[in-house]
């Protein structure tokens, strides 16, 4: 097992305080804190070369539990073993085998091109010369890098950064590879980039990869296997594919309709999500999305239908409302 | 070790690259070098009323302030403020993930502006030393050696308290003003303000055993020349036990923080 989480628990200890200055003069004289579970006894393993996405809300724990694999959180209790190592213990040679690209951060040199980043780590890593050589030609190319080589980070755009940024995790050929929202601001071009990169990376090294994303699309796109977690608790682990269609067995229609119609006309096609004028979506039935799609064209004055999956985040709603899930 | 040189051979390369990006700040920081000046002309105006004060002469606290301007510049540190950036901002997740310690990156940031220092303002103190008549740093051999050591210790003071004080982040936001007034106390014991032989002998002493002198006063007074032997000697012990010192404080509150840490805004 390259991953074994057994029992993990995180516990972070917050300030409260009330609003407004009395709030303040309050909290200055006597501190009130209270404890938040960020990670609430999680049990996991993920072998060697496998794909896994972490799906939850915001504030769910996913980071919290990366940043524990990553050494860079003390559990509060529980153990945590990556690749044989416990990662809270800082051993350089775990840190030298392993990434986090967190989306929201740079380690790229701001003021200075890209390329000044990647010697430094080359240096950091210890990495050969031929071997640095022969990773970043590839890089170089998977990701296009080229053109921005000798660019500022600064004068970069966000998903110009963001391959740059993938760039100098990867160049020591980590075997572990955690990525919290790597696609996170980028414009669809961007995203399927990353993602197409990924999956090479994932084919060609056999790396281990473990993301979150709030895009479906990143998570359909590359992982089989899913673990859900809410409000540190996992409530799912298992194969995507067969929870999309269990706990949501609708997909989106939207359509844009020429002019209003009746609301009775909609319900026979399917459940109303939204209505924002002449811009519908509904709910249809999985097996019967074609069919739906293909009623509303003939019966309503359809300017433009779209069949989509629904979000993640809403399948995961409610796979939470409808309470706990097993595997 | 050769590891540890390669990572310092490309982070002071990719920190002097950087650090001459920022020409407008390089230039800000050389005004600030005269500040030391603004002292010496207080006590020129006092000099102005008795010839000698505590056996000093005017070109006694000229030397001394011109040299300060330099051991100012090589021994002080701006560790804290790059330390509580990283901490605020999540700088050091990033740092936590690699396979060095991230004090590392710091002194060789450090580093990379000290090695400016050298180019553009130790030749216009030698320049100045060479051409004024009121400038005299009297150096054999032996107090060279004795000075660079000095220098050395000073500048591995500041960075142990700087790291000591910057832990202190693991748990407080307030670590600016802390060590503010930490630095503040030390203007009137490290010799800023006045050199320490103006102060009473049992002020003296006291400064003496404090780790202030070791960044400034100390270097500065092998500098010029108002120190021998068995004090240098005493000097260079006193350096040694507060490094020590601090340096176990700053791991032990290192190892600590860590535990502690909550990797906030990353």
């Amino acid at each position: 097992m390259s991953i074994q989480v057994e029992s993990l628990t995180k516990h972070f200890r917050v300030h409260q305080k009330e609003p407004g200055l009395a709030g303040s003069i309050r909290s200055f004289v006597r501190r009130r804190y209270e404890t938040v579970r960020a990670v609430d006894d999680i049990t996991f393993e993920i072998a060697q070369g496998e794909v896994v996405g972490f799906l939850g809300p915001n504030g769910a724990g996913k980071t919290t539990t990366l940043k524990c694999l990553s050494g860079l959180l003390y559990p509060t209790s529980g153990t945590v073993q990556v690749l044989g190592y416990t990662p809270a213990k800082r051993d350089p040679d775990y840190l030298g085998q392993f990434t986090l690209v967190m989306g929201q951060r740079n380690q790229l040199m701001w003021d200075l091109p890209a390329i000044e980043t990647f010697l430094v780590n080359q240096a950091i890593y210890d990495v050969p010369e031929a071997e640095f050589r022969e990773t970043l030609d590839e890089l170089v190319a998977l990701l296009d890098l080229e053109p921005l080589l000798k660019k500022q980070v600064r004068k970069l755009s966000l998903g110009e950064r963001m391959r740059c940024e993938l760039a100098a995790s990867l160049l020591h050929r980590p075997r572990m590879i955690f990525l919290d929202e790597p696609t996170l601001g980028l414009d669809i071009t961007a995203q399927q980039a990353i993602r197409t990169f990924i999956r090479e990376y994932n084919q060609r090294t056999n790396a281990t990869v473990l993301l979150t994303s709030h895009y479906m699309a990143d998570v359909t796109a590359l992982a089989k296997r899913i673990l859900v977690i809410e409000h540190g608790k996992l409530r799912y682990d298992g194969d995507l594919q067969a929870l999309i269609e269990q706990r949501a067995p609708y997909r989106l229609l939207r359509l844009t309709l020429d002019h209003a119609v009746d609301s009775a006309d909609l319900n026979a096609l399917g459940t109303i999500e939204s209505r924002d004028g002449l811009e519908v979506t509904l709910r249809v039935p999985r097996g019967s999305t074609r069919d739906a799609a293909a009623r509303a064209l003939s019966t309503l004055p359809v300017e433009d239908v779209a069949i989509e999956d629904p979000a993640v985040e809403d399948i995961i709603r409610e796979v939470f409302e409808m309470g706990e899930v097993n595997a | 070790m050769r590891k540890l040189l390669r990572v310092y051979t490309a982070l002071l390369k990719a920190n002097l690259s950087e650090a001459l990006e920022y020409r407008a700040q390089i230039f800000l920081w050389l005004i600030s070098s005269i500040f030391p000046l603004v002292m010496m002309s207080v006590w020129l105006a006092l000099l102005s009323e008795a010839k000698q004060i505590a056996g000093w002469g005017q070109a006694d606290f000229v030397s001394y302030y011109v040299g300060m301007i330099l051991v100012n510049h090589l021994t002080g540190s701006w560790l804290l403020w790059d330390w509580d950036d990283d901490m605020r901002t999540g700088g050091l997740s990033t740092k936590l993930l690699k396979p060095i310690d991230p004090f590392h990156y710091h002194i060789s940031g450090q580093l990379g502006w000290k090695a400016l220092l050298v180019i553009f303002i130790v030749p216009v103190i030698v320049g100045v030393a060479v051409l004024s008549p009121l400038v005299t740093f009297p150096l054999n051999f032996l107090t060279s050696l004795t000075f660079i050591l000095a220098l050395i210790f000073g500048f591995i003071l500041t960075t142990v308290i700087a790291c000591t004080f910057a832990m202190l982040g693991f748990w407080s936001t307030q670590v600016r003003n802390v060590y503010q007034l930490w630095f503040g106390a030390g203007q009137f014991l490290s010799g800023f303000i006045a050199p320490l032989a103006m102060f009473p002998p049992a002020v003296r002493s006291i400064a003496y055993v404090l780790p202030y002198r070791g960044y400034l006063g100390f270097p500065l007074e092998i500098l010029t020349g108002h120190l021998t032997w068995p004090d240098i000697e005493f000097g260079l012990i006193t350096d040694i036990i507060w490094i020590t010192i601090f340096f176990i404080l700053y791991r032990m509150l290192w190892k600590a923080g860590l535990r502690r840490y909550e990797a906030v805004g990353a």
